[in-house]
């Protein structure tokens, strides 16, 4: 008897440390601050390379896109990040490093195209 | 795949951006004549590079899809349908045979 209360007590450990949150679901939300954030960094290139950008107002031009669209994603998940996400840094924080090798890519690209040739 | 409202307005974002730089290019070539320096683009490519901006954020943020809640319990992960092969499941079990048994023979 001790033994099965033992595997039961385990089990309902087991059942305890689950995750509660849907790994499915917060996969596909990554996928889309990806997608958004791909996107506006490309977008925030071509205009820093327009605007003719250089140095370090550039990086400062950067930064700031990428807060716009922290906000505008925050503002997507209605203002409950929790509901849609485990915590704050996927938000804000993912995809940044990527999104700013994009930047920097499309912002040479645009610079050079309207301003040197 | 149809174009949904949102990438058309991401489209339209990119083709604003698109002749910013080109009225840029076309305000450094005018530049390129008086022999002035360029000190800023003009107002109207200003005007537009916020516009698109505007445009292709509102874009990014409705085309890749919708955010679907983490929530175990919530109503967005309700599992709405059963599996196909009901007829194949037997839901039957011994204690349906037992049970009577033991009634009896505790009655006795």
């Amino acid at each position: 008897m001790a033994g099965h209360n033992e595997s039961e007590k385990k089990s309902s450990d087991a059942v305890n440390d689950l995750q509660t949150f849907r790994a499915e679901n917060l996969q596909s939300n990554m996928k889309v601050i990806y997608y958004s954030r791909t996107f506006l960094s490309i977008i925030g290139g071509v205009i820093a390379g327009i605007l003719g950008f250089t140095g370090l107002t550039g990086f400062v031009f950067y930064f700031l896109v990428m807060a716009i669209t922290s906000v505008a994603l925050i503002a997507k998940a209605k203002f409950s990040i929790h509901t849609y996400f485990d915590s704050w840094n996927r938000v804000v924080f993912d995809g940044f490093l990527g999104g700013l090798l994009s930047f920097v890519l499309f912002w040479t690209f645009a610079y050079d195209i309207v301003h040197i040739f | 795949m149809g174009f949904s409202v949102g990438f058309v307005i991401g489209f339209v974002g990119v083709l604003i951006l698109f002749h910013a730089a080109y009225s840029t290019t076309q305000y450094k070539g005018l530049l390129k004549i008086t022999e002035d320096d360029f000190s800023g683009p003009p107002f109207n490519v200003v005007v537009e590079l916020i516009v698109g901006l505007v445009l292709c954020t509102w874009a990014a943020i409705t085309v890749p899809g919708i955010f679907l809640s983490i929530h175990p319990h919530s109503d967005d992960n309700r599992m709405v349908s059963l599996p196909d092969n009901l007829d194949f499941i037997i839901f039957n079990h011994r204690g349906k045979v037992l049970v009577p048994e033991i009634n009896m023979k505790s009655e006795h």
